[in-house]
């Protein structure tokens, strides 16, 4: 316990809040025009697969990301044609892509490996890391801003771009009209299921990456199961953010935390029952937020929602 | 006069369902003048305009603008055209700004961002220059509902709008601000814009239009220079039957020992620390109407919430219904007490859209005794005794198995008020009863409040509707800013012009004026 606020525990605190952070950016991509993605997890799970794939099949990480991106657009419009185009429920078909991608990765995994537990046998090239010149060399500052996995790089830089695009930009501002009231943005003359596709096409590109940096990045394989959930918990970011970016940030940085004091206190006979804590954490947030909002509401400060 | 803008020939609608919304129509608009269009729910005149927008495509039919064929697919192609459309519910976004709800869709850039310097230039220097006094910083959220129409107006003139169609533009707001609104339509016109003007209310047709086309059924009974036409003539055209008017007669006064079918005490509400009821008092006799005017948003909703058991904020103060106080008590339990509820949002919480007209006829007393027998319902008693409500109500469907959703505004209000009207309240509380409906179904409306009344019931009736509250009511209360504002025991006796001035907030009176309301 004495060594849990260190520098190092603060890198471990990014490096688990990274999937969480792309999990609550696909789901607030999907959002903002007023889709619910709850497909978030099973996107994760086949893009951490199919990154792996095309990368032994490849021999390049690069294109293994890219081929594991592909992956979660391709899932994403098809919710898209399901939803939209065909009319089936947004929420059941999230639900049977989650139970679906499940299934479907293990047999995928299964012909590619012969295994059913994880991708160990493939040869496959993964990213790897980055030191930043100059500011590596810099004591304290280097250890934290320097020689984190590309990927985590690459979700503050999106991050910071989508909140651009979403917030400064004419599209942006549209797709906020979107999930706002359609009606008001179809009056504008804005295509509001246009946005609608285009925003889920975001939502499974962030989705993917997240995927992707747990097979290809943080761990080095697919394994089944590895997911676990984090899909979920962006999901919920997203719900407790409600529409605030900066909620959505800390949502995320929050449950990473939770994750990184799970993995970092090790009690014997219940490190399953600390494991379970991040879970537990969302669940007390998400209870705790809706009877301050009752008692917001009662207290006449809020107006309902 | 000038030269023709819009040109509809022939305009025929056939919707898929073999619904004939419009036939035949021919209508010319002449550019600057300010153009009523008029007739019933369901005679034709959304269908219409959704044609000149671009949202509809007309069966067969031209539509002419500016002398070219112009069959716009889609708003934005009608918009580019240069024809501007202010929807009677407001499309804007309450949590964008001014200057965002304007810009939307039509935005200025500078590079790949939105240029909100230039965009707070123009569109505040086009808000200054037809003297709309809005700050287009502020959030739409807190703009009153006038205001909101500025906005929405706006949004028109930003994009150009030679044409500018104003859907029931009138519904929501005060008389004061409605001959604002006139005023500046008229300054419109002076600087060349053409105005398509739908509405309700004849008197502000009769007071603001150049001409008046008339709808009956889909089809045109023909255009008319406005000085040509007298009210009655109108009103004939429009409806095809002399109105009755006999609601005075109607209106025989008996007394029922001056008891109170509900009385409300004192009800105190907070929001953000301000008072969205301030101490209401009053009380609503057993045979009598109560009137509750005033502006939208100004604790209406709060104060019928409260009463009906909806509330969800915390107040202080008493809710007493015949006599016993059920501030503790639920919806349901103050039904089972006489209670009776026209809510303002019918299609939310009037109806169930998707269910047939039979199970919304009984859905507020499903536990009835002719309606259940036991744990299990009645359907052959509830298929019965719908049948007779429809007829009793005239409401207009091909049987009682039709979704409720599916029929218009007038006869979705038709089926609300029967089913209530069929639990025999001695308290109806009716919320914006006849709000968006035709003539002749809000006339049946009144028509049943004032039989309630003259059964003995004690009616609540809240409506922003200043001719239906003076026309039906007994009494009248203000309401501004969540405070009574004015009292009038005689609503025989009352001047328009001087309740507006209470509904505006420039008038205020004294407690002990106000208090009369509560008939102590």
């Amino acid at each position: 316990m004495s060594n849990l606020f260190t520098l190092e525990f603060i890198t471990v605190i990014i490096r688990l809040t990274t999937p969480i952070l792309f999990a609550s950016l696909a789901s607030f991509a999907a959002a903002v025009t007023g889709i619910g993605n709850i497909a978030i997890e099973g996107i994760m799970t086949m893009s951490a697969l199919f990154g792996i794939i095309g990368s032994n099949l490849t021999q390049s990480a690069v294109l293994g990301t890219l081929i594991g991106v592909l992956i979660g657009v391709v899932i994403a419009m098809s919710i898209a044609f399901f939803s939209m185009r065909l009319g089936a429920n947004a929420v059941l078909v999230g639900i049977a892509m989650n139970t679906f991608s499940s299934s479907l990765a293990l047999f995928i995994l299964y012909q590619f490996t012969g295994e059913k537990g994880s991708s160990a046998s493939l040869l496959a090239p993964t990213l790897g890391s980055w030191n930043i010149p100059v500011i590596k060399d810099i004591p304290i500052l280097g250890t934290l801003l320097s020689g984190h996995l590309v990927l985590v790089y690459v979700s503050v830089i999106l991050a910071l771009l989508f909140y651009i695009l979403t917030y400064k930009t004419p599209l942006g501002m549209r797709m906020r009209a979107c999930g706002l009231n359609p009606d008001a943005a179809k009056t504008a003359g804005i295509n509001v299921q246009r946005l609608q596709v285009l925003s889920l096409i975001f939502s499974g590109i962030f989705a993917a990456l997240g995927g992707i940096y747990l097979s290809m990045n943080y761990g080095k394989i697919y394994v089944n199961g590895i997911v676990a959930g984090q899909g979920w918990m962006g999901i919920a970011a997203n719900g407790v953010a409600n529409g605030s970016y900066g909620l959505l940030l800390i949502a995320a940085l929050v449950f990473g935390a939770f994750r990184a004091f799970a993995i970092k206190v090790n009690i014997p006979r219940f490190g399953d029952l600390v494991g379970a804590v991040p879970y537990f954490a969302v669940f007390v947030t998400i209870i705790a937020l809706a009877i301050i909002n009752t008692i917001k509401v009662k207290k006449g400060n809020v107006a309902e929602q | 006069m000038a030269e023709t803008i819009l040109k509809l020939e022939k305009i025929t609608k056939v919707y898929g369902n073999g619904v004939v919304a419009n036939r035949d129509v021919n209508i010319e608009f002449k550019k600057g003048e300010i153009h009523s269009i008029v007739g019933e729910n369901g005679a034709g005149k959304s269908t219409l305009m959704k044609i000149i927008f671009g949202i509809e495509e007309p069966s067969s039919g031209t539509v002419e603008y500016k002398g070219k064929p112009a069959n716009f697919h889609g708003s934005m192609e009608a918009i580019k055209a240069g024809i501007g459309m202010v929807h009677q519910h407001f499309m804007l976004i309450p949590s964008f700004s001014v200057v965002d709800n304007i810009i939307l869709g039509d935005e200025p850039v500078k590079g790949l961002f939105i240029d909100k310097a230039s965009a707070v230039k123009k569109t505040q220097e086009l808000s200054d220059k037809y003297n709309f006094e809005l700050n287009v910083n502020d959030l739409v959220s807190t703009l009153s509902v006038a205001k909101r129409q500025k906005v929405e107006i706006l949004k028109t003139l930003y994009r150009d709008a030679e044409l500018i169609i104003l859907d029931e533009p009138t519904s929501v707001l005060t008389p004061q601000e409605t001959q604002e609104l006139f005023e500046q339509l008229r300054g419109f016109t002076k600087q060349g814009h053409t105005i398509i003007f739908i509405s309700h209310k004849l008197d502000e047709v009769k007071q603001i239009s150049d001409r008046i086309t008339v709808l009956r059924n889909g089809v045109s009974k023909g255009t008319y220079n406005n000085d040509e036409l007298t009210m009655a003539q109108l009103t004939n055209l429009i409806i095809d039957r002399d109105l009755e008017n006999d609601m005075d007669e109607f209106k025989t006064h008996k007394d029922f020992g001056g008891k109170n079918a509900l009385e409300v005490r004192n009800i105190v509400m907070k929001h953000h620390s301000k008072n969205i009821l301030d101490d209401i008092s009053f009380a609503v006799k057993k045979g009598e109407i109560l009137g509750v005017a005033g502006v939208d948003g100004n604790g209406q909703v709060d104060l019928v919430k409260t009463i009906v058991g909806l509330e969800q904020v915390e107040y202080s103060g008493d809710v007493i219904i015949n006599g016993e106080k059920v501030n503790d008590k639920t919806v349901k339990e103050r039904r089972n007490m006489g209670m009776a509820y026209i809510p303002e949002d019918r299609m939310v919480d009037g109806i169930s859209g998707t269910l047939p007209i039979s199970d919304n006829m009984v859905s507020t007393y499903y536990d009835r005794d002719d309606v259940s027998k036991g744990a299990l319902l009645d359907n052959k008693a509830i298929s019965r005794i719908s049948d007779e409500l429809i007829e009793k109500f005239a409401v207009k469907a091909k049987n009682n198995a039709v979704a409720v959703g599916s029929l218009s505004g007038g006869n979705v209000q038709k089926v609300v008020v029967a089913r209530e009207h069929n639990t025999i309240p001695n308290l109806m509380i009716a919320e914006q009863p006849t709000h968006g409906i035709d003539i002749g179904s809000a006339e049946l409306v009144h028509h049943k409040l004032i039989e309630l009344r003259n059964e003995g019931a004690g009616v609540l009736l809240v409506s922003a509707d200043l001719n239906e509250v003076i026309d039906i009511s007994d009494r009248i209360i203000v309401m501004f800013e969540g405070h009574i504002a004015g009292y009038f025991p005689d609503a025989n006796n009352i001047d328009e012009t001087e309740l507006g001035m209470y509904m505006l907030g420039v008038k205020r009176q004294t407690p002990e004026e106000i208090g009369g309301a509560l008939n102590d």
